[in-house]
């Protein structure tokens, strides 16, 4: 009984973990070819869930209304790449901070004016009641997070690695000038990993409404652990991202039951900390090399 | 000779006014917009449906001549610092009769002093914490312009604790949010455990944060304890988070809370996991008489809607009218410091939707707020989700107004 317990805890954590791993990995995206990260990538989330629940309130099917939300997704993050990134990157400025925080705030708003700042339930046909393996309940919406997640991630890996666009992609991530020299477009790469990055977050946008509803400050909460798991996994590694993030989504819920739920935040926390303070690079990073 | 010039002039000041105020000029203030919104909208239907019969009928009598009234309408958003500035432009014009509405807390703390500073009467409703009268009786002050029209946080604790004592429960979990509302909501809960006869043991007390949307630990924790009811206090979408949890941890006990669990943005998101959950409510909107059956009909009519967004706000919002325009014709004048006095020995009985009023408030008593709240346990019934509507949780209720009204 106790252990089921236990394993119940760890793994309804562990499946919000896998969402905090998937914003994560759009982080992850984008630093690894520029350097750069989005910080209004909670914005892109909660922006592609509001987009994809209007396209579902127009009546279009779910398996349509997927695509299109990461379609819309990948679309924003081509924007951001364009107007806030390029040229401050081109210049080897860090103009890009100011900039994606500024579009995110500037999408905060938009949202709050044209979908209003309820918090909306987001319709699925996947089921909700539990189902039962070996004494523990999980929902199909949850199973449906876990499965999205690790299938978008195995793609994209996969894309990396097998086509020849990838490959530029991973050129580019070992060494941007090198690959320049040898006739890759560093741009493109990095307007690729902005689209990339844009699309992971809309699908996670879309697997996570269903459970955490759809309002202007849906995400805020999210990339905050989002933004834990990526420094502490370090971000070189996808794989690393994954095992973080499960493994802090599980240790809050314990934590919150067993020290009690006021000290549920303090897990990432407290990780953040030791990661900086031992591991600047993170746990499956590398030490960084710097020409002087 | 230059006194009685300056005599005339004031007279003759005062007859312009006697002509000029052909009107009687409300404000209603409230979130029309924002995440408060479905409270404040709905009041301010309401209200507008109540101006609009007593229009219709040609006006308040005030002396010789029928006054009609004069809506001013101000978006407080929500927001503390809008309503403080709302609060001082309205209590800047001069000629405004009163003020009815508002729903968040923080507005009333932040903008209610311009009120009680220039005397100007309001009636708080539909909601805003028991905060908004204690702080008068903390400060002591002797006489109050500020009267409230909801069910104090007390009320419901009382209720709720009471529902769970009547289900025969006797291990129960609170869970609350972290927030103000939440806190004291649980120490209300513990208060009135402990008054009711210590009848209740709570077997685990937890808290969440908002935005949390895995209530797992705080669950497990209850169900394990031995919980055969929980008792909750915070707003809709974490509320809904927990009914969803409770779903999928298979946990049937009653899920039983403040009146915060009617909120639409509960009861849509949590769906039929919503189902069977208990509240206290001042009005259910079901047509037991041929009145409530007429607000009901023309709100729907009126603003094209089949549910009304937050039924008790609406109700409240209308009866809030009718007791401030019975106060008007008690006054016999549009002055907001006469109303005030009226409002606080109103004698005729005042015809409401939600119970008929008699003299539901008196004057004011720093070391008692009941002496300006209107609602009284007798007002407040227990409301229960079914299929997206919320209904009356026992038929003794219905059947009581019912024959109440009857009267």
């Amino acid at each position: 009984m106790y252990t089921l317990l236990i394993v119940q805890l760890a793994v309804s954590g562990a499946l919000m973990g896998m969402v905090y791993a998937l914003i994560a990995y759009g982080f992850q995206l984008t630093f690894a070819t520029s350097k750069s990260i989005n910080f209004g990538q909670g914005e892109l989330v909660m922006l592609s869930a509001f987009f994809s629940l209007t396209l579902i309130d127009s009546g279009l099917p779910y398996w349509l209304v997927v695509p299109g939300g990461m379609l819309f997704g990948a679309v924003l993050g081509l924007f951001v790449e364009r107007a806030a990134v390029r040229l401050s990157l081109e210049q080897k400025g860090e103009g890009w901070i100011l900039l994606t925080i500024i579009l995110g705030l500037l999408g905060f708003s938009a949202a709050e004016n044209i979908w209003g700042r309820d918090d909306r339930p987001f319709p699925t046909p996947i089921s909700s009641d539990p189902l039962h393996f070996f004494g523990i309940d999980v929902t199909p919406l949850e199973l449906s997070v876990a499965i999205g997640v690790l299938a978008v991630m195995g793609l994209v890996e996969l894309f990396k690695r097998k086509t020849l666009l990838g490959k530029a992609f991973e050129a580019v991530s070992a060494d941007r000038d090198a690959a320049q020299l040898m006739g890759i477009s560093a741009t493109r790469t990095i307007q690729l990993s902005y689209g990339l990055s844009g699309l992971v977050a809309a699908l996670a946008g879309i697997l996570v409404a269903p459970i955490t509803t759809v309002g202007p400050t849906m995400a805020s909460v999210l990339i905050l652990k989002a933004f834990s798991v990526a420094v502490v996994a370090g971000l070189d590694s996808g794989f690393g991202i994954v095992l973080v993030g499960l493994f802090l989504g599980a240790l809050e819920s314990l934590t919150s039951f067993y020290l009690g739920s006021g000290w549920r935040e303090a897990p990432g926390l407290v990780l953040l900390i030791l990661a900086l303070a031992v591991r600047p690079n993170g746990v499956f990073g590398k030490a960084s090399i710097r020409k002087v | 000779m230059k006194k009685t010039i300056l005599a005339a002039l004031t007279m003759g000041l005062f007859t312009f006014q006697a002509y000029a105020a052909d009107t009687v000029k409300i404000a209603l203030t409230g979130p029309f917009t924002g995440g408060s919104a479905p409270m404040g909208v709905s009041m301010r239907d309401g209200a507008k449906l109540a101006i609009d019969e007593i229009n219709r009928a040609g006006g308040i009598q005030v002396g010789a001549n029928k006054m009609k009234i004069e809506v001013v309408e101000r978006d407080d958003e929500g927001k503390n610092e809008r309503g403080a500035l709302i609060a001082q432009e309205l209590s800047s014009m001069g000629d405004l009769s009163g003020v009815i509405g508002t729903v968040n807390t923080g507005v009333v703390l932040a903008g209610d002093k311009y009120f009680q500073e220039k005397g100007i009467t309001k009636i708080i409703t539909p909601a805003a914490g028991s905060a908004s009268m204690t702080q008068w009786s903390k400060a002591g002050v002797k006489d109050l312009s500020i009267f409230r029209f909801s069910a104090d946080d007390g009320i419901q604790s009382a209720m709720v604790v009471e529902d769970a004592i009547n289900r025969k429960l006797t291990k129960v979990a609170i869970l609350h949010d972290s927030t103000n509302y939440g806190v004291s909501g649980r120490d209300d809960l513990l208060d009135q455990i402990k008054k009711q006869g210590n009848k209740l043991q709570v077997v685990a007390t937890e808290k969440f944060n908002i935005g949390d949307k895995d209530m797992t630990a705080q669950l497990l924790k209850a169900k394990f304890g031995g919980a055969q009811g929980i008792l909750i206090w915070g707003i809709g979408p974490e509320l809904a988070a927990v009914s969803n949890g409770m779903a999928k941890l298979r946990m049937k006990q009653p899920l039983i809370g403040g009146w915060t669990l009617s909120m639409s943005n509960y009861i849509d998101n949590a769906g039929k996991n919503g189902n069977g959950t208990l509240m206290p409510q001042t009005f259910i909107e079901d047509p037991i008489t041929p009145k409530v059956k007429s607000f009901i009909d023309s709100y729907h009519k009126t603003y094209g809607v089949s549910r009304i967004p937050s039924p008790m706000s609406a109700a409240q919002g209308y009866d809030a009218v009718y007791v401030f325009a019975a106060a008007v014709k008690q006054a016999q004048s549009t002055d907001t410091h006469k109303i005030k006095d009226a409002l606080e020995d109103l004698r005729d009985p005042v015809k409401g939707v939600i119970a008929t009023w008699k003299q539901p408030y008196s004057k004011w008593d720093p070391a008692n707020e009941q002496t300006h709240e209107a609602f009284r346990r007798a007002q407040v019934v227990m409301g229960m989700v079914q299929d997206g509507r919320v209904v009356f949780a026992n038929k003794a209720d219905r059947q009581r107004l019912i024959k109440e009204a009857g009267k």
